[in-house]
């Protein structure tokens, strides 16, 4: 990950981290306060070094989460039916939302999270810079490539990636007319009738980004000659796909195809060839948590190849996990078989919101 | 020296009258101030706010948020047009309802007017989803109707800006029934009576005699819901967004969902809607303090309906239609939705599935969301009655000095929007010494707050209506304050005190804007769970919940309506 790019901490991010912390109300860098050496425990089929029978003292995980309702129910489930004895509760918002109430609280003196999961790694880089992340380095975390972890390791790791490629109704749009690329989409014949996501989905900014790498800045001002309607969730894009309201979607995120095909909608999918768009899914435990040895026994839970599990094949989730030996998708798909597209510079990446937003607004008219 | 003896005591008592008012005015006056003037303080900061986003308290201020509101000028324009139209549409639609069922012989009077409220608790989101179902031009199942009869393109858009302001009309707006209604039923019906024996036409008697005793009614109505539907978010989101229709909630929505979220861009828009409602209210206060209302007198009436003859079918038509398109429709619409898989016109076997019920049951929304709207409805309505009801005899009947200003510093809330004005909530009661942030109180505080305006404006209407003269013939005669509030001013006002308590306990259930926010992990409650469904779920389960949602506060309140009903004969009695 080019956030850091030689790995380890230099004395200058140090300082920074310094100045940072005062802000979020944090006594101490917990970078420093990890023990160096512990030799995990194996719990059900993981490995963790929380103290499990400490944590199911300690008896609840508050977990703040970008996923919808239903998403970030199924998650408290999964990990409630492995540990019974822990009282999961959650607050759900977007992720530009509950990282501003996350903010305010945490300045304001309050710590209530044990856990935070986001959509965008700009808000996860700013909440690791401001010290909001506890550092803990997960016996999991030798299942994941560098690249889908925090640099330094221990902050936050990638619990999933949610790839994205076209999808269409296929009662309003046969096989042969529909997009096969990206370049399709701008087909005028979609004008009025083609949707996309808000400002608000991480998912979005990458497309802008990768795409806009891909076929220059004129791109996305030939989309928005097309009046694309816009939504939050991939749910209500598919929802209206699957009933004929939008004839296409520029941005069909797989999970959510899965969903409502197994429903009987008449949606298909095209992955282009140049790659799907994917955006991390990243998990991180939050410090000074009301709760801090269940926030690391969840981290070790959703890392482990049975919460990969569960998050991959949650009809509400469907993430795609990036563990190396991570089984295939619901669908018989493994991730290894999409050329995927995200960015390598998450620096510039991060740089690029102020331009992304007032482009995207701009176009929806807002 | 008796006579001198009894100046003396009605001196002292007049004395400590005017000690207890005090007390009472200034008390509930400080509690409104601290429950509006405080977040909105921090709402305020945020507005000049233009340092760091995430930086609080602001490292530097200035007026950038206000200039970037020209950036937004259709926005404005949106949210003013379709606002004045719903308002328009709702106003007319309350009082002509509140005339057939108050003042005529309609059959089925009573009924009708139990179900007029129906349309109030069915919450705004699930009339926009029900109507968006009805009529979206591609999937909506009048258009596909249309369609099969052999018609092309589509009969109906519910996704235009008229569209938008009929659905908004019809669940924002109903709350004008209420408030009008409510005043014309304290209305005395010898005066329409000597109208016609004058002879005077029913229409004529309607327009010249009704209407204007009804005027603070209507205009208290008029500035409320004109505020509501400035502030109304369910609707323009299902069906404005689909056609990018934006209006000033919608926007808002959007700047503080981004990362970095636009918050102070937010609260400059949100408190620029402040002067919109200061203008009108000061109108408001104009109107009223220029002409008597009173029909309630020392003189007693028995409330009576006029014979209306054959008119009276025609008119039960008109009420059987209000409430097949507000209810009768919407439910069957979501009903029907709730079984299917996919939610389509013409039902199939394939598509059929109770699903929807059993993944509805297993959420949370239906069990202690449920139960914590509930509780909060019944504290809220219970306590704000209460203070709403001083407040309301502080601002129209006391002479306190400064009175009148509270009106102003009630009326905020109304003014942004509440997905605004929770961020001053949060902000302030973050910093609260007291630990009640992510609690139901903090929500229950919420709740008081935004509906000061709502409570204080209904019971107002009917507070106008009795005459001063009552409660000064009793002052002359020696009661103090405390009596006179007993055994005059609230047994008289019971009617109007029950309907408030109800309107109160249904906005509550159905509250939205400042719940998305101030909600805990251990808190949480009912309408935003149906709107974090409709995100992620599937309009279908959506529909199941907010069914789920209708029928237990249905049934809720029908208990409760039965309670109140012998609680208000026997204060009365």
């Amino acid at each position: 990950m080019a956030h850091n790019k030689h790995g380890h901490i230099t004395r200058r991010a140090l300082l920074k981290a310094g100045v940072a912390l005062p802000l979020v109300g944090i006594a101490a860098p917990n970078v420093l306060s990890q023990p160096l050496s512990k030799s995990p425990s194996t719990v059900l089929d993981f490995q963790t070094n929380a103290d499990v029978a400490k944590a199911e003292q300690e008896g609840q995980l508050v977990f703040y989460c970008h996923e919808n309702e239903a998403g970030t129910a199924g998650i408290m489930q999964g990990f409630n039916k492995d540990f019974p004895k822990i009282k999961t509760s959650y607050v759900r918002a977007q992720t530009g939302a509950l990282y501003s109430k996350i903010l305010a609280e945490r300045q304001a003196g309050r710590f209530d999270v044990d856990v935070l999961q986001l959509s965008d790694l700009a808000p996860a880089f700013d909440f690791q810079k401001k010290g909001g992340y506890e550092h803990y380095e997960s016996p999991e975390s030798g299942a994941y490539k560098q690249d889908n972890l925090s640099t330094p390791k221990g902050y936050f790791f990638w619990t999933g990636v949610d790839p994205a490629g076209i999808a269409y109704n296929a009662e309003k749009v046969t096989g042969s007319d529909a997009p096969k690329g990206w370049k399709d989409i701008l087909d005028p014949r979609w004008k009025g009738k083609i949707s996309c996501k808000i400002s608000a989905s991480g998912l979005q900014f990458v497309q802008w980004y990768m795409l806009r790498k891909l076929y220059g800045d004129g791109f996305w001002q030939e989309f928005a000659k097309l009046q694309p309607h816009a939504f939050d969730s991939r749910v209500q894009l598919f929802d209206r796909l699957s009933k004929g309201d939008d004839t296409i979607t520029a941005i069909g995120e797989y999970p959510a195809y899965i969903l409502f095909k197994s429903r009987g909608a008449k949606v298909e999918f095209v992955a282009p060839a140049d790659g799907l768009v994917a955006t991390p899914l990243v998990v991180g435990a939050v410090n000074k948590a009301p709760h801090p040895e269940v926030a690391k026994l969840f981290v070790d839970w959703a890392m482990s190849k049975r919460g990969q599990a569960w998050y991959q094949t949650n009809p509400n989730l469907y993430y795609a996990s990036v563990r190396t030996d991570a089984p295939p998708m619901p669908t018989g798909v493994s991730l290894t078989q999409f050329k995927l597209l995200y960015p390598q510079d998450w620096d510039d990446y991060s740089k690029q919101s102020a331009t992304f937003l007032k482009e995207w607004n701009g176009m929806l008219g807002l | 020296m008796e006579r001198h003896a009894r100046a003396v005591s009605a001196a002292a008592s007049s004395t400590e009258s005017v000690s207890a008012q005090k007390i009472a005015g200034y008390g509930v006056a400080t509690v409104a101030a601290v429950l509006v003037l405080y977040p909105v303080f921090y709402l305020l900061q945020a507005a000049l706010d233009v340092g760091d986003p995430q930086t609080r308290p602001p490292t530097a201020y200035g007026l950038d948020n206000f200039e970037a509101l020209l950036n937004y000028p259709q926005i404005m324009l949106n949210t003013l047009s379709v606002s004045f139209a719903a308002t328009l549409m709702a106003l007319v639609i309350g009082f002509i309802m509140a005339w057939i069922l108050t003042r005529t012989n309609v059959p089925g009077r009573l009924v009708f007017e139990q179900l007029m409220a129906v349309p109030y608790y069915l919450t705004p989101l699930l009339g926009a989803l029900a109507w968006s179902m009805l009529g979206s031009p591609e999937s909506g199942f009048l258009n596909q109707f249309w369609r099969a009869l052999g018609g092309s393109g589509h009969v109906i858009d519910i996704n235009t800006p008229y569209g938008i302001a009929w659905v908004m009309a019809l669940f924002e707006g109903s709350v004008a029934f209420v408030m009008i209604g409510a005043v014309m039923k304290s209305m005395d019906p010898a005066l329409e009576e000597a109208s016609q024996v004058i002879g005077a036409s029913r229409l004529r008697t309607m327009l010249r005699v009704t209407l204007p005793l009804v005027i603070p009614g209507v205009l208290g109505a008029a500035i409320f819901v004109f505020a509501e539907m400035l502030g109304s978010f369910a609707v323009a989101l299902v069906l404005g967004t689909p056609n990018r229709y934006y209006v000033i909630t919608t926007a808002i929505y959007q700047l503080i969902q981004q990362y970095p979220p636009r918050i102070q861009v937010a609260a400059a828009m949100g408190t620029s809607l402040f002067a919109v409602m200061f203008v009108m209210l000061f109108i408001y206060r104009r109107i009223v303090t220029a002409g008597s209302y009173v029909t309630i007198t020392g003189k007693a009436f028995r409330p009576r309906v006029a014979d209306v003859g054959r008119l009276r079918h025609l008119l039960f038509c008109v009420c059987v239609l209000y409430l097949v398109v507000s209810v009768v429709l919407p439910i069957a619409t979501l009903l029907y939705a709730s079984v299917q898989k996919i939610a389509v016109a013409f039902p199939a076997a394939d598509n059929f599935t109770l699903d929807n019920f059993r993944a509805a049951m297993s959420m949370n929304a239906a069990g202690s969301a449920l139960t914590n709207s509930l509780i909060l409805a019944f504290a809220t309505a219970t306590i704000g009655i209460a203070l709403m009801g001083l407040l309301a005899w502080l601002i129209y009947r006391s002479r306190l000095p400064g009175a009148g200003l509270i009106e102003y510093v009630v009326m905020f809330p109304q003014a942004v929007p509440r997905l605004v004005f929770a961020f001053g909530m949060m902000w302030a009661w973050l910093a609260f010494p007291i630990p009640i942030y992510g609690t139901l109180w903090l929500l229950l505080i919420a709740y008081l707050t935004v509906f000061l305006p709502l409570g204080v404006r209904t019971i107002a209407g009917v507070m106008l209506q009795v005459d001063k003269s009552l409660d000064e013939c009793a002052q002359m005669c020696g009661a103090s304050w405390m009596f006179r509030m007993r055994t005059i001013s609230i047994p008289l006002l019971v009617p109007g005190l029950v309907a408030a308590w109800l309107l109160l306990f249904i906005a509550s259930v159905r509250e939205l804007g400042a719940s998305i926010l101030l909600m805990g992990p251990h808190s949480k409650v009912i309408t935003p769970s149906i709107v974090e469904s409709w995100f992620g779920t599937a309009s279908e389960l959506t529909a199941t919940l907010a069914l789920i949602q209708t029928f237990v506060v249905a049934a809720a309140v029908a208990v409760l309506v039965v309670v109140t009903r012998r609680v208000s004969t026997h204060v009365v009695n």
